[in-house]
Formats: C-alpha cells, structure tokens, sequence
C-alpha cells in the first residue's frame, strides 16, 4: 500500500478525470437503485391502491423513465472518462519509467535482466495504471453506496440498517483487506515467474543457434516448460482467492438481503413501515448489490499493482551512480585530459586500477594495450564519468569531471564499445542517434569513414533500409562499423574506442586504422585495443598491466 | 514476418476457428465452468419465486412473519448455494484457461525451435516473446470469462422468457422479444470494434518490441544524450496508442450502452405495466395479476438482461483473443497442432571427420547476394584448416551452413555422405559449432558449459572450464562457476562470454569442431594459450576455425581465403604445433 502511495502524485495529476469518473459511476449505481427502489414501491403500492384510475400515475412513471435515462448516460460517460485518464496514466508512467531509468545507468544490479526490465516496463506499468479504474474506483464507489444505503434503511428500517451496514462494510473492506493481504506474495511471485518464463523465451530465441548446435533444444524446452508451469499454478492461486473473496462478498450480501426481508416482515407486520415502502427498501438494496459485484473483480487486481508498484519503486530508489554537480562548469574545448593517481575496484573484487596516471594533450592519439581484464574498459568507463574512483582525480582542462554535468561530457565524448547495439530501425535513424540534426551528406561521410558507404548504396533501399536485430541484415563486422560510423557522426571533439577493430579482418583493419587517423585529424581518440596498430594512426602506445601504466 | 491473411476478415475466421481448436484443451475444467453458471441460473429463478411469494403474502395477504420463516429461510440456502456455484465455476475457468494458455505456448516454443536457426524470415527475439507470453495472455479472458458468460447469454434469456410466459404473456414476449435483439445490435457496433482492436494489437506488440530493443541498448542511448528525446518518443508512442485505443473503446462502449439501454427499459417498461394493469389502466391479461406474480416478473426483469451484461463485460475478451491470435501468426507463422517436444541429443564419440565442398553455392539468409559461387574445398579428416576473409565476406554462413545450421544446402558432403543424409542425432553428437556470439542462457556459468554434454561430473566441468581459460576470471566472481550470470552474459565481457561456450568443446569428443572467430576478443597472450589447449585438444579432430587472426591461422595446417565467391588457398606460415 505504501508503495501504491508514493505514485499518489501522479495520480492526482489525473485527479480530475478519476474525479469526474468516480462521480458518473457514483450516479450510474445509485440510478440503478433508485429505479429499482422505486418501481418495487410503485408496483406494491398499485396493487394495493384502490383509487385506480385516480392514482397519480406522472410521478413515480416519469421518474422510472428518468432514472433509465439517467443510467444510460452515465454509464456511458463514466467508462469513456475513466478509460481515457487511465491511459493518460499509462503514458505518464512510461515517460516517468524512462526518465527514471536513464540516470541510474548503468544498473548496478546484475540481477535486473532484460527481460525482467522488459517486464517491468510493460506489465508492472499496465498493473498499475488499471489501479484506480478497476480497484480503487469501484471500492469507493461501494462504500459510498453502501453508506448512503445504510442511512436510509436507518430512516426507514432501523432494524435492518445495522446488519446491513455491517454486512457491506465486510464486503468493502474486510474481504479486500484479505484478499489483497492473501494474494500479495502469490502476486508478486507471479509477476516474476512471467519474467521468467519470458527470459526462458528469449534464451531459446536468441540462443537458438547454439542451442540447436549442441543438441540442447530439449533442455531449452523443458526450461521453458518449468518456467511457465510455475507461472499457471501461481495465476490458479491467485484465482482461487479472487473466486473465494467473490463468494463470500455474495454471502455477505445474501445476510444483507434476508436482514432486511425479515426486519421488513416485521415492521410490516407490526404496522411500522408501510408494504410498499418495504418492497421498495428491498428491491433497492438488492440494486445496490451491483456495486459489490465489482470490488473483488477489481481487487485482485489490487494485489498485483502493489507488487508492480513496489518493484518499480526498488528501481526508482536506486541511487545514480554518480552525483551531479550544483554548479556545472563548462568543458574546456580544448583542455587536456588528466588521470592522477587513480584507484578503482568494482564491488566486492580485486582492484582493476591502483595509481594510474596518464596525461593525453588535445588532438592527440593514444592506443592503450594490455591483457583481456587488465581494466582497459574501466579507463573508458571512468572518463565518461560512468562510475567514480575510489581514489585519485580524473579531469579535463584542470577541472575536476565531477564539476561537470554528465550530460555535457557525454557530448564531449563519443564512445564506440564492444557492444554497442544496432537498433532495429533504419540505417538513418541508427545515425541519427549520434547527432539528430545531421544532414544526409554528414550520414554519407560518416559511412564512407566506416567504409560503409559501398555497401549501403548496394541496398534496394540505401539508408532508408530496415536493420534487424544485432543488425542481421549486416555482418557482425559491417554492424560494428555502421556504429562506429554513429559515433564519427556526433561532433563530440574526443572519440573513445573500445576494441573498435574486433571482428574486422586484418585488410579491412589496417584501412579502417588509415581512414580513423585521417577522419579524426582535428579531434582526441583514446582507443583501447589488442590489435597491432600500423604506423601513424596514434601518437603513443601504452600498455596497462596490474592496474598502472608501463612503459 | 509478415503473413498477413488476405483480408481482415479472413483473420477473424480464421482466429475463431483456431479458438474452437483450442478449446478442446481446456479438458473437464472448462465443461464445469461452462455448466455451473447454467445450474445457478437455474436456482435464480426458484429465489425470485419464492422471494416474491414472500412479499406477495406479507403485503398483500398480511401473514405473519412466523409462517413466511421457512421461505425466508429457503431464499438464504438458495443465496449459498449460488455463491458456492459462482465460485466453483469461475476456479474451474481459470484452470481451463491455464491449461489451454499452457499448452498453446509450448506448442508455439517448440515450433519456434523446430525451425532452422538461420532462417531469415525469423520474428526477432523480442517479438517472439513478446508472441509467447504477452499475446498467449490474451486468450485468457477468452476461454475464463468469455465462454461461460457466452453460454449464459445464449440460454438463460430464453430459459427465463420461456418460464415467464405461461405467467404473462406480455412480458414473457417482451423479454422474448427485446433480449436477442440485444446481440443483433451489439454485434453491428462490435463489427467496427474489431477491426479497430486488431490495430490495436499489433501497435501494442510495436510498443513492447521497441521498448525491448531499445532496452538492449538504454546505455548508448544515455551517452549520445538521447535521454530526453527517447524519453518524449516512449511517451509520444505511448499517447498515439491512447488515442488508437479511445477510438476502439468508443465504439465498444457504445455497445455496452445499448444494452444499458434495453435492461433499462426492461425494468421500466415491467414496472409501468404491471403497475397499470394492477390500476386497471390496461387490460392485457385474461386473469387478474396478484402481487406475488408482479413482484416475480419486476424481479426477474434485470435478471433477463444480466448474463448479457455480463457478456458485454466479457466481449472484449473474445476480440482481444482473437487479435492476440492474428498477432501471433503474423509474428509466429501458423499455430502448430501439437509441437512434438523436441529432445536432447547426447553426444557420440568417433573418427575424424572429413569435409568435400563440391560445387557449392551459398547465398546470404535474405537470400538477396550470393556469398560463395561453384566453390570447391576438401578437407581431411583430422586436418586444421582456417577460413580467412575480409568481414561480410561470408566466413560465418559457410561455418553455419556446414554445421547445418542454415536451411541445407546441396554440395557439402561429410565423411563422404551428403549433408542431407546425415540425422539430426549423428550431426548433432559429432559436431561441435562455436558461434560468433554465443549466447549464454540465464544460468550458472557451471550449466552453461554443461550444456554440451549434462551428465558431465563437476570435475569434468571444471577441466573444461580451465581448457578455455575461465578459472582466472571464474574464481573472482562471489561463486566461482556457480556465478548466475545474466541475460547476454551481463556482467561477462563478450570475450569471457564466448570462452564459456567454448569450454563446452571440451565436453565433446567431436569429429568435426567448427568455431567462429574464437579469439576475436583475446590479447595475443590469452590467444596463445588458448590457441595451444584448442590445438591440443583437437589433436586427431578435424578442426575449421574462420578468423581474421594471423596469429592463428599459421598455426593450423592450412588456411583458405574467402575471395570473389571463391576459396583459394591461403599464403601460410605455419609455425610449429604447441610453440606461442
């Protein structure tokens, strides 16, 4: 429930629509009441008439008539209003989820999957956003019913009201209470066995080569036959609550109407209450049952928003890696950039960098080298300010990176990583990535640095042509490329590469190193690689080993 | 990935028909949940019977409360037993529902494993899951919710008309009459729906097909300071899909409105008669009506309209199953029968194994550029041959094609036998393929390797571990080889990630051992040794490795180029065997 609470401000944003959908759903319920209420005194109070023709017919018809009427509308505007803020709601919380998300990267978990991110993004956010239309409307709306019908019977039927009074109170509150309370774990624990039977999937689909090369596609499919047989029990106990919860709300409602038959029988009978008004009270409280209908419905739902709810609260606690400066300074162009004795670990593992100092002059170009996992990955990671050392200062002209805003060095420097993704989109867009406002002859320079150029041209449809996931349509090779080419797109003045060479041949290496020394004449490179640079593409080589420089 | 039927209504045939289908599976489960509903329907009306009677005697007759207890008591037991019924039918629904959801998704995981890995008409991962899972969901307010309420809209109206009438022939008429009109005019607003939800479904599918994709790639996205534009671009795709889904829900609830209309007027239009005729202002009936009867027909009047509200609450679900089902063969192809479950394929041990490649022709997956033409290469059993080429070239598809892993093509022959004639169990148990970018399933680093063989003993695992080099970077990680390692080998660097597939090659006694680049990602020193446990061990095995690394190719026997959609032989330098 907390965690429900801490997205009450978005809510309320759309306070006004659930407002408005509350109150037509509140006058669709109560005409539904009111038009059965009084037709069961109309219909008595003709049979027992003895005026007849002389019975003022135009009220109690007119009002029958009106209450339909009446009924119709509402519903109608109740659903239309409802639905549309629910899906406003739904859009704010994806925008909110992506702007959360993109400061807090890179995760820090590594337990927080694709999939499961996946997940988290669609359906946590669906569960939540159906929240007020399907759990807390109705429930308002039933204890707002039930109370005005509770007065009434305490005008009218004194002895009824209480029970019941009691008995819609169980049914609004104490039966949610317990359901949501039962089914808070199954729920919770269903949302991840779907994330788990999704990571399944995608195991089984993008391993699929592997898979079938090892004869492994059975252990593929039992995985997945687990994963999901898990996700079926977990959605059958959570529909054995629902339909016990719904059960007990319907004999709540049964003691509701016998109290109110029987203490109607008796004030009948001991000449308190008149019949009609009796067969009236009784027909309007069986009405009033509608709204009871819908609280469980919508409160096992209840369950599985407060388990999204909390889950996308974890994310939204995560801290930033790093800190934003108040005062944001601006980059120095053409400042210099400084390792001084800089000291990194990650987490629980042994130091990758102790005491690395290293000082790269604008314009000029390095090759650092070393052993895989020697922290040639780290340096970049670092400079992009991605994580921050333990000890030491990193800065560029002098100033301190953590004077920066992040957003500023990011556009300073353009990284090109050993897995940088290929989007499924068109070649232009993927482009576009590095500096939207480029024009198409800046996307064709660009390729024809990557030496891309050729073979682009050679598509039917050139850079409008769709590439597929990993950029299948590409080599791996050709994939790397078209990102290096994003990366020579944005003006940033300092171009980090890491492994920018891996998986070209050694032909297409020595002129790929040939056109990066000419491309980038005016701008920084600091490339991070094992390959064998011809002559002339860097300033300086230097190789890492045991976390310090070596010369 | 677009087998799109001919026309909109096609689909919507057709997806009804594969519902019925699919029906079948829902077992003893869903023949309760169809049932029980109809039973209480059943009870419903002995309640308003008897509850009118009630009222009938108290207001009109003027008995005593004492006489009417047994009634009264009689509605009560009624109550229970339908809230019982109620409970039991809607569990017995959801469990037909996730049997028929289960078995629909295994069959459409093992077709999607049944097909050939490389083909290129293949929907990406992303859509295949979200096909599998999210799209699968869709049926099940179908077969929980829909049918049963179905069943009741279909019955229970004319049941309770059918017993209405001998009481009063103008309301039983109306009720007649008035409650399959409702459908009629629900069906022609629903028609317009429909169309407008299979729309709906496939933006949807659009919607989480790119929220995975560009996931994948959130952190790049963040360093090109693209985090505010991908930001409005969710939200501004979110919103279009708003407005999509506002133009369906429109005409769905004018649907719902309709039949708000007619229970409205039902209810009205009964009180207003009966309360004239009760006046004397109508005379339609040959006997005077009591109250009792009245009551029970004023009673009875929503109770007419009610399994059809309940249906219209429901009918979303049978457009939404039936989109979601449109969307899955579009993404899916056809939906299987009943997929066989695949199984695994042990590994078998033998000679080497010798390849021919006679006349062969390879084409890129689209099939649009031919990548080798008439090319002709002999390798001998026991021979280490590498396979160079510039990038695109086509290294990988012939390494593919080999192994079998792209649809079969003729001019490749193993052992002396064409590729053809090889089964899937010889092919599978002799050959072992490491591909350009393994992916690592979401286990431990430990069942990772052992997929390749999974009676492997942890000291079998262990020494496979330590031939691709692992045990270093292993035995940093909080378990060892026990390490969970994530989705894409998160938190394992792409080189890490592809020296866990290759231990895999150590479990295996192959005859043939195919790897793509394995050392794309390694310094010259890991290479090395690497390089000199691969060799060690495929001492005897005929091994094709494609690289770009010189390194490696003067290491082996032989190397070819790949070269104007030709193979030709390689200048080589072979260096001695064992020596880094």
């Amino acid at each position: 429930m907390k965690a429900l609470l801490a997205f009450l401000p978005l809510f309320r944003q759309r306070g006004r629509a659930f407002g408005l959908a509350l109150l037509l759903s509140l006058v669709t319920l109560l005409a539904g009441v009111a038009l059965l209420g009084t037709s069961g005194w109309f219909i008595t109070a003709t049979a027992l008439t003895t005026l007849g023709l002389g019975f003022n017919l135009f009220v109690p018809s007119s009002l029958v008539r009106g209450f339909s009427f009446i009924r119709i509308l509402a519903r109608y505007g109740e659903r239309l209003v409802g639905h549309n803020a629910t899906l406003k709601l739904l859009s704010d919380l994806r925008g909110w989820l992506f702007a959360l998300l993109f400061p807090k990267l890179p995760l820090p978990d590594r337990s927080l999957r694709h999939g499961d991110l996946v997940s988290r993004l669609t359906a946590d956010v669906d569960a939540l956003d159906t929240a007020f239309l399907v759990a807390v409307g109705p429930w308002m709306a039933a204890l707002l019913v039930g109370g005005g019908m509770t007065a009434l019977l305490g005008f009218f039927l004194p002895g009824a009201a209480l029970a019941y009074g009691l008995a819609m109170l169980g049914a609004a509150l104490l039966v949610p209470i317990g359901l949501v309370w039962l089914s808070r774990s199954a729920g919770r624990a269903s949302v991840a066995a779907q994330a788990d039977m999704r990571m399944a999937v995608l195991d089984g689909a993008i391993g699929h080569a592997d898979l079938t090369a090892l004869g492994a596609l059975g252990t593929a499919a039992r995985r997945f036959e687990a994963a999901s047989a898990i996700a079926a029990s977990l959605r059958r106990r959570l529909g054995a609550y629902t339909a016990g919860a719904a059960a007990m709300v319907q004999m709540l409602a049964a003691l509701a109407l016998i109290s109110t038959l029987w203490m109607g029988l008796l004030a009948v009978d001991a000449g308190h209450v008149e019949g009609p008004v009796m067969a009236g009270l009784l027909l309007a409280v069986l009405g009033s049952f509608e709204v009871t209908g819908m609280i469980v419905r919508s409160v096992g739902k209840a369950g599985a928003a407060m388990a999204a709810a909390e889950r996308l609260n974890a994310l939204a606690a995560l801290a930033p890696p790093v800190a934003e400066p108040a005062k944001p300074r601006d980059i120095p162009e053409d400042g210099a950039i400084a390792f001084e004795e800089v000291s990194f670990a990650y987490p629980g593992l042994p130091p990758v960098l102790s005491g690395f100092s290293l000082t790269i002059a604008p314009g000029e170009r390095i090759a650092i080298a070393g052993p895989s996992g020697s922290g040639k990955s780290t340096l970049l990671r670092l400079l992009l300010r991605l994580a921050e050392p333990q000890d030491g200062a990193i800065g560029i002209g002098g100033i301190g990176l953590e004077q920066f805003r992040s957003a500023d060095i990011h556009a300073h420097m353009a990284l090109l990583s050993q897995d940088s993704p290929v989007f499924i989109d068109t070649i232009r867009n993927n482009l576009l990535i590095g500096r939207p406002d480029a024009s198409d002859a800046d996307l064709w320079a660009a390729l024809a640095e990557a030496q891309l150029d050729a073979h682009i041209a050679a598509l039917p449809k050139g850079l409008d042509s769709i590439v597929g996931e990993a950029g299948r349509t590409l080599s791996a090779g050709q994939a790397r490329r078209l990102c290096l080419a994003r990366a020579l797109v944005s003006r940033a003045p300092v171009l980090l590469l890491d492994e920018p060479s891996d998986a070209l041949d050694r032909a297409t290496e020595l002129a790929f190193f040939g056109v990066l020394a000419a491309a980038a004449a005016e701008r920084t490179i600091i490339m991070v690689t094992h390959a064998a640079l011809p002559e002339g593409v860097v300033d300086r080589v230097l190789t890492l080993r045991n976390g310090r420089l070596c010369t | 990935m677009n087998r799109t039927p001919a026309t909109p209504k096609d689909a919507d045939r057709q997806a009804g028909k594969l519902l019925s289908r699919l029906q079948r599976h829902g077992g003893v489960a869903l023949w309760v949940a169809l049932l029980l509903p109809l039973a209480g329907g059943g009870l419903l009306v002995w309640q308003a019977w008897t509850l009118a009677d009630v009222l009938g005697r108290a207001i009109e007759s003027g008995e005593a409360p004492a006489l009417l207890l047994p009634s009264v008591g009689l509605i009560l037991a009624l109550l229970a037993i339908r809230a019982g019924l109620g409970a039991l039918g809607e569990q017995a629904g959801i469990a037909a529902a996730e049997r028929i959801k289960q078995h629909l998704r295994q069959a459409l995981f093992q077709n999607l494993l049944a097909r050939s890995p490389r083909d290129a008409d293949k929907a990406s991962s992303g859509l295949a899951a979200a096909a599998i899972v999210d799209q699968v969901e869709a049926l099940d307010g179908y077969f929980a919710r829909y049918l049963p309420a179905a069943l009741q809209a279909a019955l229970l109206p004319l049941i309770f008309g059918a017993i209405i009438l001998p009481l009063d022939w103008v309301a039983g008429v109306l009720f007649l009459v008035t409650a399959p009109l409702i459908p009629i005019f629900m069906a022609l607003v629903g028609w317009g729906a429909q169309i407008a939800t299979d729309r709906q479904a496939r933006a949807l599918s659009h919607l989480s097909g790119r929220f995975a994709d560009r996931l994948k790639g959130l952190l790049t996205l963040k360093l090109f300071g693209r985090a505010e534009a991908e930001t409005a671009g969710i939200v501004a795709a979110s919103e279009a899909l708003r407005k999509r889904t506002l133009k369906v829900l429109r005409i769905a609830f004018l649907s719902s409105a309709v039949l708000e209309f007619f229970a409205a007027l039902g209810v009205a239009g009964i009180a207003l008669y009966v309360g004239l005729t009760f006046i004397d202002y109508l005379h339609l009936r040959a006997s005077p009506l009591t109250l009792h009867v009245g009551m029970f027909l004023l009673l009875m009047a929503p109770e007419i309209y009610n399994p059809l509200r309940l249906l219209a609450s429901h009918y979303h679900d049978r457009a939404t199953a039936k989109a979601g089902l449109v969307e899955i063969e579009r993404q899916l192809g056809a939906i299987p029968e009943a997929g066989s479950a695949p199984v695994d394929i042990a590994p078998r041990s033998g000679p080497a194994i010798g390849i021919v490649l006679d006349k062969l022709i390879l084409r890129t997956p689209d099939r649009m550029r031919a990548v080798l033409d008439e090319a002709d290469l002999t390798i001998a059993p026991g021979q280490h041959v590498a396979i160079l080429g510039s990038s695109g070239s086509g290294k990988t598809s012939l390494l593919e094609t080999i192994a079998g892993l792209r649809p079969p093509e003729s001019g490749i022959s193993l052992d002396g036998r064409p590729l053809a004639e090889w089964s899937a169990a010889e092919l599978r148990g002799r050959v072992f393929m490491l591909t350009q970018k393994p992916r690592l399933i979401h286990a431990s680093i430990a069942d990772n390797i052992a997929l390749a063989r999974p009676d492997a003993s942890r000291h079998d695992i262990e020494r496979a571990a330590e031939g691709a080099a692992i045990g270093g970077f292993a035995a940093a990680l909080p378990e060892g080889l026990d390490t969970l390692i994530g989705e894409d080998g998160i938190g394992l660097s792409g080189g890490q990630a592809q020296r866990v597939a290759l231990a895999r090659m150590f479990l295996r006694d192959a005859g043939l051992v195919l790897l793509d680049e394995p050392t794309a990602h390694l310094d010259p020193a890991l290479e090395d040794e690497i390089i000199g446990k691969v060799l060690d061990y495929c001492a005897g095995r005929t091994l094709v490795i494609a690289t770009h690394s010189h390194n490696l190719a003067n290491r082996l026997d032989k190397a070819w180029r790949i070269a104007g959609h030709g193979l030709v032989e390689a200048p080589h330098h072979r260096r001695k065997r064992g020596v880094a």
